[in-house]
């Protein structure tokens, strides 16, 4: 873990070196990140609401996920751009040293540019909270906490089965982006609004359901059981399988050579 | 002008090489249309008021967008231009006895419609054959039609001359970083990919009508699902190709100003 967060601070450094650069880019990042909820602000100018949530309970929703994958983007970024040490030939260097591959993987590249979304996600569920009246009690905050740690093991486990693919195409899979960014997508609305297989897909087979569409329901007080609040929890046992996908995958690595 | 068309073609026929990568990008596009689609279903279904176009105007609308996207966008830059500033192979092609901006027009001209051609078949022969409320809707009519074609043409010349003109900027900074990205990110709102412009608050509506950004797809998407009345169509088609003329213009100003202080960095 020490390791992890040396390097995190090595490739913080070597960012701020180019210093106008990463201001500029943090400043396109706010905007890029903008263009994700106008569409949402926008929608909301016209109609008054979509299957019964509110602009603020969708924003909720939409800052979640967005949270999640941000935070992925920044901390996990060796993981999303695994093709790249697989293409490169760099992976056999990782093999070699003994240390957990994971932990080395993640260390390998970070992206601090996009902490500009993590930090306007906050904000978006900042403001959202303010202006919904939720009756808070202990096991809405706990659900709330869970949520968003749920967030973001959903999409590290995604990451992880994404770049497990690397392992026998080499390539990175562009079809990857309709689980990770086509569901980031989705997922920022309420899950309940999309159709029938829609749902099921996106519960049982990558459980985004529970990552914010239960909880939030529970949160809200749409739905009264407190197990609906505890449901993030069962995005933590998926990320088992995934775990075990990759080191499958890796026992398939054969080397491109460098 | 011979040359021009050359340099076109040689970007078109080795544009459409990539069809993998081409279905991949159906895929998904597919998906993003599919979500976007169910989203706008459910706000429907649950009512509004002052809503600016029907659902099924907005589902056709939705689809055009995917199906042109390889034309209309902007985030997918030209690359390889972008490089040929940064790493000085521009030098290469000043070297040339041509007028820098049209080859480079033209180049991009050629990679946007091979991108588009491979893309585009597939999901408007798809998107029309889903069933009732899914699916991409006919022209409203065949003056809409025509007046469609016409307006898309102008759009995809307009479009050009925008991407051509961030790498020039980029002669000015050096790096594609920063305002380039701050000025495609604008006009990815702008153009209406991804709110379509009548769902803008009014504001908003007023300052995009100044932009060019919304006369690339926004303009001849609304066209063709018939929800303007002819003579707003003739006098934002006047602007369209007054845009276009002033982009070109600029495009090619720009370009002469910086080759005049012109440093090929390394070597």
């Amino acid at each position: 873990m020490k390791l992890y967060f040396k390097s995190l601070g090595m490739h913080l450094k070597a960012e701020l070196e180019y210093r106008v650069n990463f201001i500029l880019s943090f400043l396109s990042q706010i905007l890029i990140f903008f263009t994700s909820y106008f569409v949402i602000i926008a929608l909301f100018t016209k109609f008054d609401n979509i299957k019964g949530f509110t602009m603020y309970e969708v924003l909720l929703c939409f800052s979640i996920i967005q949270f999640g994958f941000a935070f992925n983007e920044v901390f996990a970024r060796g993981i999303d751009r695994f093709d790249k040490l697989i293409i490169k030939g760099d992976f056999d260097r990782l093999l070699l040293r003994p240390k957990s591959i994971i932990l080395q993987v993640l260390c390998s590249d970070s992206d601090f540019v996009k902490t500009a979304r993590i930090i306007q996600a906050i904000i978006v569920l900042i403001i959202a909270i303010m202006n919904l009246s939720i009756h808070w009690n202990i096991m809405k905050v706990i659900t709330l906490i869970l949520m968003l740690i749920s967030a973001c093991v959903i999409f590290f486990g995604i990451f992880l089965v994404a770049a497990s693919y690397c392992f026998y195409t080499v390539q990175g899979l562009e079809v990857r982006n309709v689980f990770t960014d086509g569901g980031k997508h989705m997922a920022q609305y309420p899950i309940g609004v999309f159709s029938k297989g829609f749902v099921v897909f996106f519960t049982f087979i990558i459980p985004y359901a529970f990552v914010n569409y239960y909880p939030l329901l529970y949160l809200l007080g749409k739905l009264d059981s407190p197990i609906y609040g505890l449901s993030p929890l069962l995005v933590i046992i998926y990320l088992i399988p995934c775990i075990i996908i990759f080191y499958m995958g890796m026992k398939r690595y054969s080397s491109v050579g460098s | 002008m011979k040359a021009y068309i050359t340099y076109f073609k040689l970007k078109f026929i080795s544009g459409l090489q990539y069809r993998s990568a081409a279905w991949a990008g159906i895929a998904t596009q597919f998906f993003f249309g599919f979500v976007y689609i169910m989203v706008y279903i459910a706000f429907y279904k649950s009512g509004g008021k002052d809503i600016p176009l029907t659902l099924s105007q907005v589902i056709t609308y939705l689809w055009l967008n995917q199906a042109f996207l390889a034309l209309i966008n902007q985030f997918t830059r030209d690359q390889e231009l972008f490089n040929m500033v940064r790493e000085g192979t521009i030098s290469y092609e000043l070297a040339r006895p041509k007028n820098l901006y049209f080859m480079w027009y033209f180049k991009v001209l050629g990679q946007k419609l091979a991108n588009v051609t491979l893309r585009f078949f597939p999901l408007v022969l798809i998107t029309s054959l889903l069933p009732k409320p899914y699916g991409l809707g006919g022209p409203a009519s065949l003056s809409c039609f025509i007046l469609f074609l016409i307006c898309l043409t102008i759009g995809s010349l307009l479009v050009t001359a925008l991407t051509v003109f961030y790498p020039i900027i980029t002669m000015f900074t050096l790096s594609e970083k920063g305002i380039v990205n701050l000025m495609i990110s604008l006009a990815d709102i702008m153009s209406g990919l991804v709110v379509p412009i009548p769902f803008f608050p009014l504001f908003l509506q007023k300052i995009s009508k100044v932009l060019p950004f919304q006369y690339i797809s926004d303009l001849p998407f609304r066209i063709y699902v018939g929800s303007m009345p002819t003579t707003i169509i003739i006098n934002s088609m006047i602007i369209q190709f007054t845009w276009l003329i002033i982009l070109i213009f600029l495009g090619n100003f720009l370009m002469k100003k910086s080759l005049k202080r012109v440093v090929v960095q390394g070597g």
